[in-house]
């Protein structure tokens, strides 16, 4: 092995490290003695970093009261865009506004815009209005408000255009959901189109509002300062209660397209079909010309109900002649249930319970066929004389696919 | 072995999944990638490779290839209206691409979005739980999400689920617990050994302060009870009479009940700042009562209040007069004397402001204060740079009270948006979705 040179020993002439060279004297003060290698590019990619956080990025460490804080609302000096050029947020200093009073590129502005759909633009001016409204009652005086959000200044990530920050349900929209499902029967359809939230929301509010009550009566602790922060930082959807007098004459703020047609597979080739010329060819030949049971839109969108009624709307049906036929398919839809709830009780009752010490009994009927052909059906119960399990086997994934509700 | 690559590196910019200020530096970094020096297999390698760093960086690479799906989930959404009086042959009238018609007639729209099916390629990851569950916001970072569930911190459907990989089917509900949200979401209890040591001078700043205010009350109060006793020195400029102190214990309560009172009508937030402070002080008061007498604070409090009310008496000009204390347990039924002079909707409005103010007492007795035994900063507050991260995407349905949350369906793509959460812009997404296409 060669002897080791030092570096402080050996005059500088003969190193041929190109690094060490290049040195200034204040850089070498802060490498280690023994260290060959220079760590001036690693300081000045931290500095960089420290000294963004500390500039443009400071208005990010802390969330903007009263709206949301996202990266894609600032230029790339931190200044927000939608702020009017005086406008300094309350906790930050006054040596801030300097950076304020310049003036920013149109250039910029006009490339962010870009990306807005139309199909939202409509719901947002709404929600834009209200809260404005909202603001105006509460704070007419305050001048140095802060304008509401635009589409762009909720993209959490400025480089992806086609993602934002959608708003979520409002505490008290949650509330409104709860109640007029729970406390007033409405059915979840119902309840969807009325609040415009989808089928599942519908639902899963009520599930996650009924634990929040559970919760609540076992007398655990809720996460109530989290709870508040979140919903401070996102962008909310209102609820305009519409006994309030105020609101009287306003349509509720559409939280989501309820309508959604899922894009089926069989849908996704181009495809030619020659028709006669003389042919209707409406919604339902092209789906089963796409795939034999391919529905037309009408009856695969969740509210399906929706297109009947304007169906007989169009058709121009008398008031009373509509209602009757909405209590004819309420009265079908009911007797479905009804049979299905049936057969659920049939099949219960099927089952024979034997109550244990620990443990309940239930004993079910089993067809040894259920097995199949190789054995290894999922259906086929107990052990199979010959038939090895092959749950220690390599390779064989022991992760749940399901957990009943 | 090769070096494993930092985590948090300033020099190749990856961002990952996470609310550190790392993360926020980079992706004020990144930029769209330079295609034009690059062969195709180099633009898809680096889209890989970046896209991979920040979606599922915690899942091995085999697992992710047996996951991807190169069929990816889009809705569009229908107008029943449109629905209803079309039958659809109008698209297929002419020359079987429907009929010329001006743009923006008959409801539809000139020219939808383009759906952006590429920035769904990682779709499959967020059905994972660990990624659901930082997608909710309870936890800072995927890894975290990942920790929580292995040790047994959260639930679906009920049942304890220590699989960070299961893969959740939509209307799954998955709980974490309370208080591990918190702690992961909450600013940290101490960042350095400077700010404990500047906390600890701080506090014992604010007890000699505290000890001095008794000193100094303590002080002025020797003089008049000496006085009285000799009984020739003139009686106090404030009051002729020194009052005793059960006199002075039930001036104050009744301060505080008016204060109480005036709280819980509907007053404007900065009066009712005021009238907390003022609160505050008379509680203060009360507990100082017994260790001296308070004669010149009671003074200047009942001034203070006299000054609060005439304000916001002008202001609006008739505020119903209360009695009833803010405390008090049952807050729909006010108490008689307030009935005759108050209207159903005066009343309810009342009945709103109790239980405002009730749930706000609530709040400060339980979150107010610090608490040593807790494993985040008290009282709670977000973490930094937390709001920069703070979205919620449509496909959960969040309930952040008790923590827990639904995944409502896969996420999807739609015109002009879609629902996976990547920082990423079109291209990479097409790139890295073509390199999953194993056709290289």
């Amino acid at each position: 092995m060669p002897p080791r040179l030092h570096a402080n020993s050996v005059p500088a002439s003969i190193i041929p490290c190109p690094s060490v060279r290049s040195q200034s004297a204040q850089t070498f003060r802060q490498c280690r003695e023994f260290s060959q290698s220079s760590c001036r590019r690693e300081t000045l990619r931290r500095r960089e970093m420290y000294a963004w956080l500390n500039g443009p990025g400071a208005a990010l460490k802390n969330p903007l009261p009263g709206s949301t804080n996202y990266l894609g609302a600032y230029d790339k000096y931190g200044n927000l865009w939608r702020a009017r050029p005086g406008w300094t947020p309350k906790k930050l200093d006054e040596e801030k506004e300097e950076t304020k009073e310049e003036p920013k590129s149109d250039e910029e502005k006009d490339a962010s815009s870009e990306g807005q759909e139309p199909a939202d633009e409509l719901e947002m001016s709404v929600r834009r209005d209200e809260e404005r409204k909202q603001k105006s009652v509460a704070k007419a005086e305050k001048d140095d408000e802060l304008p509401p959000e635009r589409l762009e200044d909720l993209r959490p990530f400025p480089l992806n255009k086609y993602f934002r920050s959608q708003s979520v349900l409002s505490e008290e929209l949650r509330e409104a959901i709860y109640q007029r499902v729970v406390n007033e029967g409405a059915s979840v359809s119902l309840a969807s189109v009325e609040f415009g939230v989808s089928n599942e929301r519908v639902g899963a509010v009520v599930r996650l509002k009924q634990l929040e009550k559970q919760y609540i009566a076992e007398g655990k602790t809720l996460a109530v300062p989290y709870a508040k922060a979140v919903l401070e930082m996102v962008p909310k959807t209102p609820y305009i209660d519409p006994k309030l007098p105020e609101n009287k004459g306003k349509r509720p703020v559409q939280h989501e397209s309820i309508n959604d047609l899922i894009v089926h597979p069989a849908t996704r080739q181009q495809l030619f079909v020659p028709v006669s010329e003389s042919r209707e060819f409406t919604r339902v030949d092209a789906g089963k010309a796409f795939d034999n049971n391919l529905l037309p839109a009408d009856e695969r969108i969740p509210h399906p109900e929706l297109v009947t009624a304007e169906r007989e709307l169009a058709a121009g049906l008398s008031f009373a002649e509509r209602t009757r036929l909405a209590q004819q398919r309420l009265q079908k839809e009911n007797e479905r249930k009804q049979k299905i709830e049936a057969k659920k009780q049939e099949e219960l009752k099927k089952l024979r319970t034997v109550p244990g010490r620990r443990w309940d009994f239930v004993f079910q009927d089993i067809s040894v066929e259920n097995a199949g052909k190789d054995g290894r059906n999922d259906k086929g119960v107990g052990w199979r004389y010959g038939l090895p399990h092959e749950d220690r086997k390599k390779g064989q994934v022991k992760i749940p696919t399901k957990v009943e509700a | 072995m090769r070096k494993k690559a930092r985590f948090h590196s300033l020099k190749k910019i990856k961002v990952r999944q996470d609310w550190s200020r790392w993360t926020l530096y980079n992706l004020s970094r990144l930029k769209p990638p330079n295609l034009a020096s690059k062969t195709y297999f180099q633009q898809k390698w680096t889209a890989k490779s970046d896209t991979r760093a920040y979606h599922g960086e915690q899942v091995r690479e085999k697992q992710w290839k047996r996951m991807f799906r190169r069929n990816l989930p889009a809705v569009v959404s229908m107008n029943y209206q449109y629905l209803a009086r079309y039958d659809g042959s109008e698209q297929a009238a002419g020359r079987g691409a429907g009929a010329d018609t001006t743009p923006g007639k008959d409801n539809r729209p000139e020219n939808p979005p383009r759906t952006p099916y590429m920035q769904m390629a990682y779709y499959p990851l967020e059905r994972r739980l660990d990624t659901a569950i930082f997608r909710a916001l309870f936890s800072s970072s995927v890894r975290q999400a990942r920790q929580f569930v292995v040790h047994g911190l959260v639930k679906v459907n009920g049942k304890k689920m220590v699989y960070p990989g299961y893969m959740l089917n939509p209307g799954d509900m998955f709980q974490v617990e309370p208080e591990s949200v918190m702690f992961a979401t909450g600013a940290p209890k101490h960042q350095s050994g400077r700010a404990r040591r500047t906390e600890r001078s701080l506090a014992q700043k604010r007890a000699e302060e505290r000890e001095g205010k008794i000193l100094k009350s303590m002080a002025p109060t020797k003089v008049p009870l000496l006085a009285e006793e000799a009984a020739a020195a003139p009686p106090d400029a404030k009051s002729d009479a020194p009052p005793t102190e059960k006199e002075l214990k039930k001036n104050l309560q009744s301060l505080m009940e008016e204060a109480d009172a005036a709280l819980a009508e509907d007053v404007g937030a900065k009066d009712k700042q005021k009238l907390r402070d003022f609160r505050k002080a008379v509680r203060k008061a009360l507990s100082l009562w017994r260790s001296s007498s308070t004669t010149t604070t009671l003074a200047t409090l009942e001034q203070q209040l006299s000054f609060l009310k005439s304000q916001f008496a002008s202001k609006n000009p008739s505020p119903p007069s209360l009695s009833t204390s803010g405390a008090d347990p049952s807050p729909t039924t006010p108490s008689p004397d307030s009935e005759t002079s108050l209207s159903p909707e005066q009343q309810t409005k009342l009945a709103a402001a109790f239980k405002r103010l009730k749930e706000e007492a609530e709040y400060t007795f339980k979150w107010g204060k610090r608490d040593p035994t807790k494993p985040y900063a008290t009282p709670w507050r977000p973490r930094d740079y937390m709001s920069a991260f703070a979205f919620i995407p449509r496909y959960l349905e969040v309930n952040q009270k008790v923590c827990a949350a639904v995944y409502l369906r896969h996420p999807v793509a739609r015109p002009g948006l879609a629902e996976v959460p990547t920082p990423f812009g079109y291209e990479t997404g097409q790139l890295a979705f073509n390199w999953y296409l194993k056709r290289r």
